[in-house]
């Protein structure tokens, strides 16, 4: 069996790790269009304050490719999928036959229509790869005014601000929405998490674009021009708006595509012995009940495996995936899980606040839908396995706004393994209700 | 029938070691938080042993004890086949020990980004140390009894094989079952 992976990051490499279980002897090769090996992507900020380094950013260990059986082609961009007579067509013109094809290709950074800027100047780009972020290491150094712009106040452009923070510039964040990370927090977390930027050395200018970008002689930023008028110096623009799903490639392929790539339950895409995942996936989202592209790592890890263990051919469903994320924020922790702004009238607002803590919960009748946790984020995976099971938890509220979250676990657990009886902390249990290991997913 | 009964019934600790099917087995019951002593011994111990072990940087304990109205529960980890903490941690310093089968942390690749304390669904990975690194048990796989066991006193905790296990579980259902018309081997 010939297997075929575009894509060297995590969906790509999660479904080799499938094939791999079922499949002992089938050829996998794995493409990437990068010059590195697999690496920590999200981890690229955290290489500009030194928190991670050329020596920890790889995702996996070194002999992983060679132990595996894998073969790894770096540096080669696929330009087309030939769905018919089964195969890849590379960049340089050779061509690959596949029986099964993995797409995970990611996203490729969105750059909204800006007067001036130009990805190709050292100064300026976007922050999706290990290379934008040696780029911006070295742009740093010839900044003279110290003073950088991030469009963008999402999670890309929070990291790349408090990056470039690191190596001393003054950043500013631009940001379109009336607050930071605004799809995920709300009014109050929003500023709270804005007070932390400012008080380290970040600027938040909300509600506002970057309309023009004033170039020098040279090519390279020397300010921009805001909505509002506002000139700002910048001798470095980062933009951080987002990405789209990288699929341009696969135009002509008979692949369905509808913004992302659409998939079914078994990861396989519109076209036989296709499959995909990852970024570029179009999968059920079950909090919203529609389906919904959500890039994050732990569902592209997800769906890389439920593809892979289909590929190989043993048969298994993806039950779809809901919008999570944490991040922290200069020693401020903070966790979003699902449906974190009331999207109806049915759905009802908890909210605890004290002076370091803000825990927030929107339950739709008695079923949890989301959460937002600041400040203190202990026992958040317990809410969101309460919020992606959908299981009725409303007596517990008060419990989980004064940070008891592990009462639920106590409690079910007592349940479950009744009282008196003992367990081990591994082994394989068919037969539990609901709160258990087996059907977390 | 005797004979071979004791011959079946006891597993070898010895041979699951090498197996590697040995078990943290938890008695929630027998659990009091060690509220007279002020402290709870299994934390404490893990805690010592973690420094040790890992390096000041990385200590912490890797245990909690949790209370509700009265009954405690030791929060520990419950080691998932497919761990939710290994596909959500990005810098991938979460790895399954392909050997001992225990979900294990590679603490130098850590940069706190709680992606796997916001997945896991016991609530058993924390925030530790001054440079905040995700916290989590990786069984003392490596070593003897875990000190977390070795520090009990109430039994709560125990180690075991697999085999002995599943043979304990068994006779736990069957008493909830039957109640008090079976008769426990282990009295015999």
């Amino acid at each position: 069996m010939k297997y075929v992976i575009i894509g060297n990051s995590y969906a790509g490499l999660s479904c080799a790790d499938a094939i791999r279980r079922f499949d002992k002897s089938g050829d996998v090769a794995i493409i990437s269009d990068e010059n590195y090996r697999a690496y920590a992507r999200p981890l690229i900020s955290y290489y500009l304050e030194g928190k991670t380094t050329d020596e920890t950013i790889w995702y996996k260990e070194d002999d992983y490719y060679e132990k595996n059986n894998f073969k790894l082609m770096l540096g080669k961009r696929v330009v087309s999928v030939d769905t018919v007579s089964k195969k890849v067509v590379l960049e340089d013109g050779d061509e690959l036959y596949y029986d099964k094809l993995f797409i995970g290709p990611g996203g490729t950074p969105f750059v909204p229509p800006t007067e001036g800027f130009n990805p190709d100047s050292p100064m300026m780009g976007t922050f999706t790869k290990f290379d934008d972020a040696k780029k911006m290491e070295k742009a740093a150094k010839f900044a003279k005014n110290k003073e950088a712009i991030v469009v963008g106040g999402g999670l890309i452009g929070l990291k790349a601000s408090e990056g470039l923070r690191a190596l001393g510039l003054h950043v500013t964040i631009v940001e379109l929405l009336p607050r930071v990370l605004g799809l995920a927090l709300d009014e109050i977390s929003g500023n709270i998490t804005s007070k932390r930027l400012n008080e380290n050395g970040i600027d938040t200018a909300t509600g506002e674009t970057v309309t023009k970008i004033n170039l020098d002689e040279s090519g390279n930023p020397e300010s921009v021009i805001l909505k509002s008028g506002k000139v700002l110096k910048a001798d470095i623009v980062v933009v951080g708006v987002g990405v789209r799903p990288n699929v341009g490639f696969l135009e002509g392929s008979g692949i369905k595509i509808d913004r992302g790539i659409i998939v079914d339950k078994t990861m396989m895409t519109s076209v036989k012995d296709v499959y995909a995942g990852g970024d570029a996936a179009v999968i059920y989202d079950i909090l919203n009940k529609r389906p919904n592209i959500i890039a994050i790592v732990p569902l592209a890890c997800e769906e890389g495996r439920v593809a892979g263990t289909n590929m190989a051919g043993v048969y298994r469903e993806y039950p779809g995936g809901m919008g999570l994320n944490s991040v922290e924020i200069y020693g401020l922790p903070i966790v979003t899980i699902g449906l974190t702004n009331p999207s109806n009238e049915s759905q009802k607002v908890y909210m605890f606040q004290d002076e370091n803590v803000y825990r927030k919960l929107v339950y739709d009748g008695e079923v949890l839908v989301g959460a937002i946790l600041l400040g203190d984020i202990a026992g958040s995976g317990i809410l969101s396995a309460v919020i992606r099971q959908g299981l009725k938890c409303l007596k517990y509220k008060d419990e989980f706004l004064n940070g008891n979250i592990y009462s639920f676990v106590i409690d079910s657990e007592f349940e479950i393994y009744n009282i008196n009886e003992g367990y081990a902390v591994r082994g394989d249990f068919e037969d539990l209700p609901e709160f258990s290991r087996t059907n977390w997913r | 029938m005797q004979n071979n009964l004791n011959k079946n019934k006891l597993t070898n600790l010895k041979e699951d070691l090498k197996k590697n099917q040995i078990e943290i087995m938890l008695y929630p019951s027998k659990c009091d938080g060690c509220e007279t002593e002020g402290f709870a011994a299994c934390v404490k111990a893990c805690e010592a042993h973690m420094g040790k072990k890992y390096g000041s940087k990385y200590t912490g304990a890797r245990i909690n004890i949790k209370k509700k109205s009265g009954r405690f529960f030791p929060i520990i980890c419950h080691n998932c086949e497919e761990a939710p903490c290994v596909d959500a941690c990005m810098p991938g310093a979460r790895y399954k020990d392909t050997e001992s089968g225990w979900t294990v942390t590679n603490y130098k690749k850590c940069v706190g980004c709680w992606m796997c304390v916001m997945s896991c669904p016991f609530g058993a990975i924390e925030r530790i140390g001054a440079g905040r690194f995700a916290s989590k048990c990786d069984g003392c796989i490596d070593e003897g009894t875990p000190k977390c066991v070795e520090a009990c006193k109430k039994g709560a905790l125990k180690r075991i094989g697999i085999k002995n296990y599943s043979y304990e579980r068994r006779l736990m259902v069957a008493k909830k079952i039957y109640g008090p018309y079976i008769k426990s081997v282990e009295k015999r």
